[in-house]
């Protein structure tokens, strides 16, 4: 099975005062700045935001911001359909509240992803998790869950390209219905794999009178 | 010090009415060599074997323990002392980043995070891949993803490695890098190396072979004779060099 690096862009490590930052501190950046594009909802607002993200992600240092336009090149077409459809209803100013909105939000999501290990969010998942606790479940149990997600979407993408080549190879065409019992079977075969390697490896297995 | 008590292993048939399907024989034996290979046919039971000794198949009826770790009842304590290693190692790379994966294996032991992020360093320089600490797992070729597979898998001090056909994937220089890691580099952390192969060159280095057949060992000794004997088993008592096909009818596989 191929591995395929993730869609949002994998972490660049550095030293900036980005990166060194507290998670709950980019968090709160996040949160705030969310909430402001909400209640406060207009152009200026959104090209604020837009300011707002290339600065922070100038002060995570030269490499992560020549990432920012990483994902326009992919979704431009999506923004500039939305974007006339805005114009037409709402005029200029509306098209880029509505799209300078998404495209701050987009960037200042992703500015966390770039700059922080993902050990680092699946420990904060963890502390944020705790009360979890009081209902009987495991927040550590709960953070590799979601970091064991995250890994498996390029699986999944990898078991679907493997797939549809071998259907090609035999001259079948990509009819997704037919590919979709082999993407299951594949995928549930990796995630036995993976349930093997995690039990091979001890994780989890934790002493019960521990804290 | 590794030892089967009879044990075996059968699992339920698919049909109600048809007799339990046996994927190993009660088995006894004593592995005290440092290294130890087995090698058999597909289906012979080789993994069920391996996973034995790590608490991954447990024993239907006897026991399995290593170094006085029962498989069953310390199977905790044994998951610290045997590591398994398998045969691809992107499905047993969790995180995204090494020295992160590393770290994983050391979340219950070492609570402390600087401690925790110096000793999976210190894993990876146990083999030789200190400067790959921050690299994506994709973006590394297969032999470093299975050296890496490794380090995780002795990150918490193990002393015995059980390994699935390690090599099956890599090609012949990272085969040969594998085989010097774990005969060499590991030599010191490492006190007993189990292994499954299907490369005969591989399975030679071993102090001991055992040849598995049909859910029971076949052969075990020393390890050229042990590739011969299982080079008659697979393609008949013609030989290899023969190559008829009446020749590959007459083997058990």
């Amino acid at each position: 099975m191929r591995g395929h690096a993730m869609l949002l862009g994998l972490r660049i490590p550095g030293s900036s005062p980005v990166h060194r930052a507290p998670l709950w501190a980019k968090y709160a950046v996040l949160a705030g700045a969310g909430t402001v594009l909400v209640l406060w909802r207009g152009p200026w607002t959104a090209l604020a935001a837009l300011v707002l993200s290339l600065l922070l992600y100038a002060l995570a240092g030269r490499r992560v911001l020549a990432a920012w336009a990483g994902p326009l090149r992919s979704l431009w077409w999506l923004l500039a359909l939305l974007a006339a459809h805005q114009w037409w209803l709402n005029g200029p100013a509306g098209a880029l509240s509505v799209v300078g909105t998404m495209v701050a939000s987009l960037q200042l999501a992703r500015l966390l992803l770039l700059t922080t290990a993902q050990a680092d969010l699946v420990d904060g998942l963890a502390r944020a998790a705790r009360p979890l606790r009081f209902v009987g479940a495991d927040p550590e149990a709960f953070a590799l869950a979601v970091a064991l997600m995250l890994r498996s979407i390029p699986a999944v993408v990898g078991a679907m390209q493997d797939v549809g080549d071998a259907a090609r190879a035999r001259g079948l065409g990509r009819n997704p219905v037919a590919l979709a019992a082999p993407v299951v079977v594949s995928t549930v075969a990796f995630a036995h794999q993976t349930g093997d390697a995690l039990a091979a490896r001890g994780i989890l297995d934790r002493d019960p009178r521990d804290p | 010090m590794i030892s089967f008590h009879a044990a075996s292993v059968a699992v339920p048939a698919a049909l109600p009415g048809d007799p339990d399907r046996v994927l190993l024989r009660p088995t006894t034996l004593e592995l005290s060599e440092r290294r130890i290979a087995v090698i058999g046919c597909n289906g012979s039971g080789k993994s069920t074997l391996l996973r034995l000794l790590n608490g991954l198949v447990r024993p239907t009826s006897g026991a399995v323990a290593v170094d006085g770790l029962d498989s069953v009842r310390d199977v905790r304590r044994l998951r610290g002392h045997v590591g398994f290693l398998f045969t691809d190692p992107l499905s047993q790379l969790v995180m995204p980043v090494v020295v992160e994966d590393v770290e994983l294996s050391l979340k219950a032991t070492v609570r402390d995070r600087r401690a925790r992020r110096a000793a999976a360093l210190d894993a990876l320089a146990a083999v030789g891949l200190e400067h790959l600490a921050e690299r994506s797992v994709h973006d590394l070729s297969g032999g470093e993803r299975q050296l890496v597979a490794l380090a995780s898998v002795l990150a918490a001090g193990q002393r015995v490695l059980v390994a699935d056909e390690p090599t099956t994937l890599l090609d012949l220089r990272n085969n040969a890098l594998l085989q010097r890691t774990l005969f060499g580099t590991l030599e010191g952390q490492v006190s007993q190396v189990v292994y499954a192969t299907h490369d005969l060159d591989f399975a030679a280095r071993a102090d001991r072979l055992l040849v598995v057949d049909n859910g029971a060992v076949a052969y075990d000794g020393a390890a050229p004779a042990g590739v011969e004997a299982y080079r008659r088993l697979a393609l008949g008592s013609v030989g290899s060099g023969d190559g008829s096909p009446a020749g590959f009818r007459s083997g058990s596989c």
